[in-house]
Parts: structure tokens; C-alpha cells; sequence
């Protein structure tokens, strides 16, 4: 799907990421707050099947993924692209956040968990979070 | 119809209205139809399995759905476009998943299926077999009504 550069002002190589919602809003949402962030390079995938070939195209820094989606869903899609690549780094994101789904999520390999609404804060904490676990610097991060 | 599930789909969806459209959000009444009542512009419908089974459905005028359209995603919208059907579609999906999630960490197994977004269509002999409680939500951008339908497996 589309791909767009933001951030130029920062320097520093961008950041690539990957959403994975069904949600044309969801991730008009995403985008918007990856753009606020600077840096970002995202591009975008509907559904669990779409995110794997996407992963495998692009090769993200991180995935911000949906769970409740048609076809392949979430937790599904997490465990076909930590399959193939166990470094892969993937945030949950879903309105589903009850404990059973959390843990399912983490055991398929998510690294967070955010439930929605999501909030600007909660997310730019997470990716920074995850970033630093890759020893990735965000240009800009709060931490 | 499952009283305790309903409660937390009507709380849920109050609180998350609250969270995404602002404090002024009001229940002034409810009632148990004999079907949903659902038959405005907009109508978004998530369907319930597991140990339940149902449906919820939230219709709105043409008007209010732009206008929570335009809240929710800092745009305007001047009708009903592909971006206005699924923020409303987004709406109703963060609604029910809190509940849903809710019910199944006290113990019970429902799941939700993805949001559809129906305009222009009349559901009222849809489910005509089906108790239903209806529940009309004041916000400031105009009123959501909440069909809940949710029925024990036999």
C-alpha cells in the first residue's frame, strides 16, 4: 500500500513503520501521529495477510497491529511474522483488552500492548520503548 | 436477554463516548423493544458469539455521524464518505471491545465481529424475533442510539 516520507526537518535515518488495521480511520489516525512524530517512514496493511507481505517487503522497525480484523486477524498475523523473523517488533493495539487476548498477544510475540483509544502519549512512550530495545534512536524522543 | 452484559455494553460505551467525544454524554432513557428500532441514515452493527449470542447496533442520522466523523478525526466532512463510515464503524468497535473485554475478564467468553457500516437501509424487521433493548445517547454532536440484542445459546 502507500508509502510516505514525513519528518524531513529531523535528521537522522527514518524510522519504518508498518499499521495493520482493517480500520480505514484507525489508520488514517496512526499515520497522523507517526507524521506528528517526525521521521517516520509508514506504510499501511488491512488485514493479517496484507501485514506478512508487507513485513516481508518493507522490513519495519516496528508494526503497530490491529486484532479484531477480517480474514487473518491480529494475533495470527504476530505469529506468522515472529515466525520468520523472531526479532520482528510488533505493538498491539485493539478496543479487545481483556487479560485472555493480552496474553495471547504477548505469547504470539507482541512487545506492547496498547488498548484503544490510543492516546498520543501512550504510543509515542511505546515505540520509544521498542525502539530502545533495538538501540535505535527516535531524533526527538521525549525519553 | 443476558441483563448483566447489557449493563456493561451500555456503561462501557457511555465511558468511552465520554473519553473520545467529550464529558457531555447523556442516557435519559431505556427501553426493552420487542425488536431493534433501528432505521436512521447510519447504522454501524457489530455482531456476538460465544457463550451469547447477538448483536449491537448504533444508528444516527446523516448529520450526527458527520459531525462525531469530524470530532473524532480533526477533518470536516461535508457527507457520508468512506473516511465518516469508518470512523463511525471505529466508534462502535472501540464501544463494544472495552465491554467485551471486560465481560470476559469476569469470566465469560464472547467475542465481536469486525464493525459493518449500513446506510440507507432499514433494519427494523431484521430482527423482529428479538427482545431488544434500546438506549438513545445524548452527545453534543447529536444523538446514538444503542440497539442491544443479546440472547443465552440454548
Amino acid at each position: 500500500m502507500q508509502v510516505a516520507i514525513k519528518g524531513n526537518a529531523i535528521e537522522g535515518p527514518p524510522i519504518k513503520c508498518l499499521i495493520v488495521d482493517d480500520s480505514a480511520f484507525a489508520r488514517f489516525h496512526m499515520r497522523r501521529l507517526m507524521d506528528s512524530f517526525g521521521n517516520v517512514q509508514a506504510s499501511e496493511a488491512a488485514n493479517g495477510n496484507e501485514a506478512i507481505r508487507e513485513y516481508r517487503r518493507v522490513r519495519p522497525d516496528f508494526v503497530l497491529m490491529d486484532i479484531v480484523m477480517p480474514g487473518l486477524e491480529g494475533v495470527e498475523a504476530v505469529k506468522e511474522i515472529c515466525a520468520a523473523d523472531p526479532a520482528a517488533k510488533v505493538i498491539m493495539i485493539s478496543s479487545l483488552s481483556h487479560k485472555e487476548k493480552v496474553a495471547e498477544a504477548f505469547a504470539a510475540g507482541a512487545r506492547y500492548f496498547i488498548p484503544k483509544p490510543v492516546t498520543t502519549m501512550v504510543l509515542r512512550e511505546a515505540i520509544e520503548e521498542v525502539l530502545r530495545a533495538i538501540g535505535k534512536d527516535w531524533p526527538g524522543a521525549t525519553v | 436477554m443476558r441483563l448483566d452484559f447489557v449493563k456493561i455494553f451500555v456503561d462501557s460505551t457511555t465511558e468511552l463516548f465520554q473519553q473520545v467525544l467529550g464529558p457531555a454524554v447523556n442516557i435519559s432513557s431505556m427501553a426493552v423493544k420487542p425488536s431493534p428500532v433501528a432505521g436512521r441514515d447510519v447504522m454501524a452493527v457489530i455482531g456476538l458469539t460465544g457463550e451469547s449470542h447477538g448483536r449491537v447496533i448504533f444508528d444516527m442520522d446523516l448529520f450526527t455521524a458527520v459531525q462525531l466523523a469530524g470530532r473524532m478525526s480533526g477533518e470536516s466532512f461535508s457527507g457520508l464518505t468512506p473516511l465518516v463510515r469508518s470512523t463511525i464503524a471505529e466508534l462502535a468497535s472501540m464501544a463494544i471491545g472495552q465491554a467485551i473485554s471486560r465481560i470476559n475478564d469476569s469470566g465469560a467468553k464472547l467475542t465481536m465481529s469486525p464493525p459493518t457500516v449500513i446506510t440507507g437501509a432499514n433494519l427494523v424487521s431484521y430482527d423482529q424475533c428479538f427482545e431488544t433493548l434500546v438506549t438513545p445517547i445524548a452527545t453534543e454532536y447529536g444523538e446514538v442510539r444503542m440497539n442491544i440484542t443479546i440472547q443465552e445459546l440454548n
